[in-house]
């Protein structure tokens, strides 16, 4: 059963050889066309700039983030992980006794604890 | 088969730590700034209801919880009465310090909470991922209280080497429990020594695995060769913080690997051997590096973190002696363990105390100390000739009983090695006790006028101790120190008294270490 397990690591293999081919062979490809003179090269400032889902460029790729990305990160993950456990949780709620709502209580108000946490040092507040 | 949660109410010690650690975080949010030493009294109190609870609800109970994760035994309830009373001292002695030196108490003391709780289930979980996760706890709590003392370089410099190498030494342990599980199918202590005494063919993945979670560990301990983040967090961390280290993760880190290695490793013979033979050569590295590269240091701190690297190589040279057939090798690691732990927190009280007056931790700081403030030198000197060895302190007795247990494995030459590197220690104890006692004091700096208020009558008992003045010249031109506060007086004073006491008569502690050891070696 473990051989099979571990046979399967080859799939991944094979996939990770693709994933390097693809990207490889194409730039390969065009950098060939432009040897044999197919692919044009008349590059324009517009051209060369960083992509940015289309919309024109604002500023360098190298500026820094505010730190309270970072908080707000943590935050939504607290919550995140909040609802991957109450979603099963409530499906299975009419099923499941007294003591699984107890237990989500003392979850969520873990949870709570985090959260009060966050509020009263004001790191929701974006501008102090 | 039982349910899961049938016996949940043995964890009831750990949910009202896990308790006690949330009121600390929420009242912090509600106390003014100067009422926040408030919280580390809770802490205290919380902490021996706790031992109360632990003592009244779980002597003489055996259970596993969730199907074998955890275990309640006379083991989990001996570490947990240790740490928790750990956690007692080590709060005593950082409540002056906190007030003077950090900012965001509450954290402080709720971070600390949370890594108690880490490290009793440390000493409880029977399962690799579930002793991974506990380690976790406690590692997360301690990388950011390395870094407290935030306006500090070094602070921050030791944290991040100490999150780096933690991160990265995790990862090698989780590589090497995954390397495990794929080749035996198991994770649990038990079923590792079923596995690993019945298996015939030898897997690659098997040994490469469990050399990694003995990597992953050692760098947990700071076993030589993974000791390289020890000194340089030691220095940073804030001082209650160093203590905290160096006593109470190192005591917990071993808790683990104790179990592990009675549970796991020793019970399947044949392996054993094999293994002894690799644990005995990180025990010799440790002792010999530890207290070779401790002799050229001249900061506390970095002095205390290479003086527990080598006692780190003794504890393991303990763990080379266990065996299924004897308690020695575990009585004598437990009992270490503990004699150690005391010792060092009489240090760090010391320690504290002196950094608190003077905010210096340097070796040549503590010239003439002896005269400057002799109960701080006193301690000082007790508790390093304690941890270097010599007799009627607790250092001697637990040496005594742990190179016994190493001899009687038979591993001389590792006992002799270790005896060795106990003089060696002596000689980096001995010069800061010389610095103390035979040094003059540097000559009192000009700022005299500016104490006006806190000035303390200069030590009127200096002559009734047997000190002859003849040793230097330049007498009476030192400044006396401020008595150290009357909680740390208290920590030290229990300190000294056990550590005294425990190595004249060790008979009542030896008895609940036999009772502990015995809980995980049964055959012994």
């Amino acid at each position: 059963m473990l051989e099979d397990y571990f046979r399967q690591y080859g799939l991944i293999a094979i996939l990770a050889l693709v994933a390097v081919a693809v990207p490889t062979s194409m730039l390969a490809f065009s950098w060939l066309a432009s040897r044999v003179g197919i692919r044009p090269a008349n590059p324009t400032p517009v051209k060369l700039e960083t992509y940015e889902c289309g919309v024109e460029t604002i500023g360098g790729a190298w500026n820094r983030f505010n730190f309270r990305y970072y908080l707000y990160a943590i935050l939504f993950v607290i919550f995140d992980v909040e609802v991957v456990f109450l979603y099963p949780w409530a499906t299975k709620f009419i099923r499941l006794e007294l003591f699984a709502l107890i237990e989500m209580g003392v979850f969520v108000a873990i949870l709570l604890v985090g959260w009060a946490y966050a509020w009263r040092k004001r790191d929701l507040e974006w501008g102090s | 088969m039982p349910g899961l949660t049938d016996n949940l109410y043995l964890l009831t010690p750990e949910f009202a730590l896990a308790g006690l650690a949330f009121l600390v975080f929420i009242i912090d949010l509600l106390l003014p700034e100067e009422r926040k030493d408030l919280l580390g009294w809770l802490s205290v109190a919380g902490l021996l209801g706790v031992v109360a609870l632990s003592l009244v609800m779980l002597p003489g109970k055996e259970a596993t919880l969730y199907g074998g994760l955890l275990a309640v035994d006379g083991y989990s309830l001996f570490f947990k009465v240790f740490f928790l009373g750990l956690g007692v001292f080590i709060i005593l002695s950082s409540i002056d310090y906190v007030k003077l030196h950090l900012n965001h108490p509450g954290e402080f003391y709720g971070l600390l909470l949370f890594s108690i709780l880490g490290m009793n289930l440390m000493a409880q979980s029977r399962e690799l991922l579930t002793a991974y996760i506990s380690l976790e706890l406690l590692s997360f709590s301690l990388y950011v209280m390395v870094a407290y003392a935030l306006n500090n370089a070094k602070s921050n410099e030791g944290s991040l080497k100490y999150i780096i190498i933690g991160a990265f030494s995790s990862a090698i342990l989780l590589y090497g429990i995954s390397m495990v599980y794929s080749a035996l199918g198991v994770t649990r202590f038990e079923g590792i020594s079923a596995a690993l005494s019945s298996i015939t063919d030898l897997r690659p993945a098997l040994w490469v695995g469990l050399a990694l979670i003995m990597v992953g560990l050692g760098f947990k301990l700071a076993a030589v060769p993974f000791h390289m983040w020890a000194p340089d967090a030691y220095e940073g961390a804030p001082l209650p913080v160093t203590a905290y280290l160096a006593i109470a993760s190192k005591a917990a880190a071993f808790a683990l690997v104790l179990r592990l290695l009675s549970e796991a490793f020793v019970p399947a013979a044949d392996r054993w051997d094999q293994w002894q033979i690799i644990v005995a050569t990180l025990a010799a590295l440790s002792m010999l590096v530890g207290n070779l590269v401790a002799l050229a240091q001249r900061n506390l701190k970095r002095l205390m973190a290479y003086s527990s690297i080598g006692h780190v190589g003794y504890i393991l040279a303990g763990a080379v002696a266990l065996s299924t057939d004897s308690l020695l090798g575990a009585n004598g690691i437990i009992f270490y363990l503990v004699g150690y732990s005391i010792t060092s927190i009489v240090v760090f009280a010391a320690l504290i105390a002196f950094f608190n007056a003077t905010g210096q931790e340097e070796i040549p700081d503590l010239a003439g100390l002896a005269d400057r403030q002799p109960f701080l030198a006193m301690a000082i000197a007790v508790s390093f000739f304690s941890l270097g060895g010599l007799p009627i302190f607790v250092g001697f007795t637990m040496k005594f009983y742990l190179f016994t247990a190493v001899a009687n494995a038979g591993y001389l030459w590792l006992a002799g090695l270790a005896i060795f590197t106990s003089l060696v220690s002596l000689y980096y104890y001995l010069q800061v006790i010389r610095q103390m006692y035979i040094q003059p004091a540097l000559a009192a700096p000009a700022t005299d006028a500016a104490d006006g208020p806190g000035e303390h009558p200069p030590a009127e008992p200096e002559s009734e101790h047997t000190h002859t003045p003849s040793h230097h010249e330049p007498s009476g031109d030192y400044e006396p120190l401020p008595r150290p506060s009357a909680l740390l007086l208290v920590v030290m004073v229990l300190g000294l008294v056990a550590v005294v006491g425990l190595g004249v008569y060790p008979a009542p502690l030896l008895e609940l270490v036999e009772g502990a050891s015995a809980a995980i070696l049964p055959g012994g």
